[in-house]
């Protein structure tokens, strides 16, 4: 008996020391950017990553701190991300929206202005167009460099479809509810939308508040000014929309299709449909998954304008770009700041022209024609060079902390269970710091 | 490991018929266990599940958006939760996920458990092709049918007679549908294996005296099979509860909660709070409501049913 007590007494003491000393291993090895002699790039994992890799491959050839390329798969790399930034497995630099996206961690303190950066090498910032450069700016300061491209929101369209319904692309309103008719009358779904993916659904939403209220209005919003959304633009611009919705445009069953898993871009490409709004990603999608309908019949275009409209109708929105931002407690900034230079070289710029992405330097427009569709890549080009206005999408735009309820308003105004002053409401409950 | 402990500890008021037993365990007197037995499994548990538990509990007085310090805030995200009606809308929504669950499992994991319980060859090889979705992870499933549901390519755009525009995920009652609907697609396999086991445990002596007395199939069933099988509806009833109040993959990628909030179950409504609007003192509040109510819940399920009474089924008498 005497024995087994000793026994289980050591076992107590034997496994509570193993958990012990294997749980501080853990706090240990479990972290740390850069304390390894490296600098950890962290980024959205994606096909683009292939670019990214070729960019730090090309760095570790000459640099003796080398960087490490590590990757978030799919549509949860914000909620990791935002899990891991204050963690020591942070990453020294990392991909985000800029604006809103970055503004809570700009708030607790944990990103590096990068002004210093910029004085040692002012090219860092006169290298990028300027209204994109902006877009990662927070209080004055800038808080990120650019990189990969810009995805203006363009429509896109089945041109077989549209010729067989007697219509086309049309450049005003009115033209485009009289394809919606002309395009329901030939059987089709006028409108592809991916609406249980919501935010597709929310492109319609920016677009027609940019081109009836201007792009101020968001601005406002933002800014924390909450009438903005209860202003007689706002309202016009929710009557259109639902009276677009009314008349069918978008079918019964937008909720229960999705663009992420292929069923709206099927659509278009099936000829089941003859417009779908979307990223400027759609077209490089399209030629992957549908070769033959892209290569024939796919055609973009870019918003219409609407009558009275106090948006300039060149005027664009979407993703203005994805940005490269700076942890302050980075252990060697010079070899970061070695790394962000290539974010204009010619080489980089030309790598990113191949896949299909749309980098924002001012002499991206050189290499146009080295793209994988210069004509694609001119047309974009000039859209972006030539708006006055490139608004960042709205759960972008806004904290993080924002984008769950601004996607449920916004699918609950479309498939009518909000009114336009429950819509309102909504939008005035959303948080903007 | 309770019945266990407290069979052995206490041999002499065991009756006779499972002296066999007591006796077993009094020639080896050495190997009772003890209480070093179990503190392996006490660590892990402390660990990483009372520790967790006494965190987020404290988690839920404190204002946190994931980076900074979190903030003392008192009864700040109790009072929220509280009064937020889509937390309330979820409550019921989870309940009523939970009700279907076992509506709809229950009946159907008994008919298959039992009829996959007889010997001929042909069940075998049906049953092990049904079990197949208990491979499958909840993911994969729920990838899975979404894509079967597209209203466009999927089944529905070629059953329009049932489904009509096929706007499954758009409307509330049709999105339940689909979600109760894929969870009995997904679990009736691992409860209709519960009963079979216990079908097969049944003694083949109360089927040969049912049969003298002139006892019919469907009279056998519910006079002997469905006794019999109580304490396996039971535990198969309270895997069913606690699953159904903590469903998540599927609402996550069939519905994410919608459309608008019309799915939102409160295990979903905890996630979205935490990790997608980073309010993880109200994210904490739910979690520690979500805990509570599966306790209470499996408890009054024991306490109804006698199962706490660890009645034996053995030769058939209960």
């Amino acid at each position: 008996m005497r024995t087994r007590t000793r026994f289980s007494r050591m076992l107590v003491g034997g496994v509570t020391l193993g958990m012990a000393l294997s749980l501080s291993a853990c706090g240990d090895n479990g972290g740390s950017g850069s304390s390894d002699g490296k600098i950890h790039v962290l980024v959205y994992g994606d096909a683009t990553n292939k670019v990214e890799k070729a960019v730090v491959a090309e760095f570790n050839k000459t640099s003796k701190v080398k960087a490490v390329l590590d990757t978030i798969p799919g549509a949860t790399y914000q909620q990791k991300l935002q899990t891991i930034i204050n963690t020591p497995q942070a990453p020294d630099v990392f991909y985000n929206w800029g604006a809103g996206s970055i503004q809570p961690f700009v708030k607790a303190g944990l990103l590096m202005p990068l002004d210093d950066f910029i004085k040692d090498d002012p090219k860092l910032k006169s290298a990028f167009l300027p209204s994109v450069f902006n877009a990662a700016a927070v209080d004055g300061k800038a808080y990120g460099i650019p990189m990969r491209g810009t995805q203006p929101v363009l429509l896109f369209s089945n041109d077989k479809v549209l010729k067989n319904a007697g219509t086309q692309a049309p450049k005003t309103w009115d033209e485009l509810l009289d394809s919606v008719k002309k395009l329901k009358k030939s059987g089709v779904t006028p409108i592809a939308l991916g609406g249980g993916d919501q935010w597709p659904t929310l492109m319609w939403f920016e677009y027609l508040y940019d081109r009836i209220a201007g792009p101020d209005l968001l601005k406002k919003a933002v800014g924390g000014d909450k009438d903005a959304w209860a202003s007689p633009d706002s309202k016009a611009a929710l009557n259109k929309l639902k009276e677009l919705v009314d008349t069918g445009a978008f079918g019964t069953n937008y909720d229960s299709v999705k663009y992420t898993d292929g069923g709206s871009p099927a659509l278009v490409a099936r000829s089941k449909a003859g417009f779908e709004l979307m990223g400027s990603w759609y077209y490089s999608q399209q030629q992957e998954n549908a070769k033959e309908f892209a290569e024939k019949d796919l055609r973009y275009s870019s918003f219409p304008t609407i009558d009275g409209g106090k948006g300039d109708p060149a005027d664009i929105v979407g993703n203005t770009n994805n940005y490269y931002s700076v942890m302050k407690k980075t252990k060697h900034p010079e070899a970061v700041a070695k790394f962000l230079k290539l974010m204009y070289s010619d080489k980089f710029i030309k790598q990113q022209l191949a896949i299909g992405n749309l980098p924002t330097t001012t002499n991206t427009e050189k290499f146009l024609d080295t793209a994988a569709d210069p004509k694609y890549a001119h047309y974009q080009f000039d859209l972006v060079k030539k708006a006055p206005s490139f608004q960042l999408s709205w759960d972008q735009a806004y904290p993080q902390s924002a984008s769950e309820q601004m996607h449920q308003a916004v699918q609950q105004f479309f498939n009518g269970s909000l009114d336009v002053d429950g819509f309102i409401k909504a939008m005035q409950a959303l948080p903007t710091s | 490991m309770t019945t266990q402990l407290t069979r052995a500890a206490a041999p002499a008021k065991d009756s006779g018929r499972r002296s066999g037993r007591a006796r077993g365990a009094r020639s080896a007197d050495v190997g009772r266990p003890g209480f070093a037995w179990a503190v392996p499994a006490t660590i892990f548990f402390v660990l990483f599940a009372i520790l967790p538990l006494l965190a987020v509990a404290v988690l839920s007085f404190m204002s946190w958006g994931g980076i900074g310090d979190p903030e003392w805030v008192g009864l700040d995200n109790w009072n929220r939760v509280f009064d937020d009606p889509v937390m309330i809308k979820s409550i019921w929504l989870t309940l009523l996920l939970t009700v279907l669950g076992v509506v709809l499992q229950t009946p159907l994991s008994i008919l298959i458990g039992v009829w996959a319980a007889g010997t001929q060859r042909n069940r075998a090889v049906i049953s092990a092709v049904y079990f197949v979705p208990l491979l499958l992870s909840s993911t994969a499933v729920s990838v899975l049918w979404r894509a079967l549901l597209d209203p466009n390519f999927g089944i529905p755009s070629e059953a329009t007679w049932l489904f009509g525009d096929g706007n499954l995920f758009g409307e509330q009652s049709t999105a339940i549908g689909v979600l109760a609907f894929v969870s009995t697609w997904q679990f009736t396999p691992l409860h209709s294996l519960i009963y079979q086991g216990a079908a097969r445990a049944i003694p083949q002596v109360l089927y040969q005296a049912a049969e003298i007395d002139g006892a019919g199939r469907v009279r056998q069933f519910f006079s002997i099979t469905l006794p019999q099988l109580r304490n396996s509806i039971i535990t198969s009833m309270i895997l069913m509860v606690v699953g159904g109040l903590t469903t998540f993959e599927t609402v996550l990628i069939l519905t994410q909660g919608g459309p608008g909030t019309d799915t939102t179950i409160s295990a979903y409504y905890m996630y979205q709070k935490a990790f997608k609007s980073f309010d993880f003192g109200a994210g904490a509040v739910i979690a520690l409501l979500l805990v509570v109510a599966a306790t209470i819940i499996s408890l009054i399920v024991v306490r109804l049913s006698g199962y706490d009474k660890m009645r034996s089924t053995m030769e058939g008498v209960s």
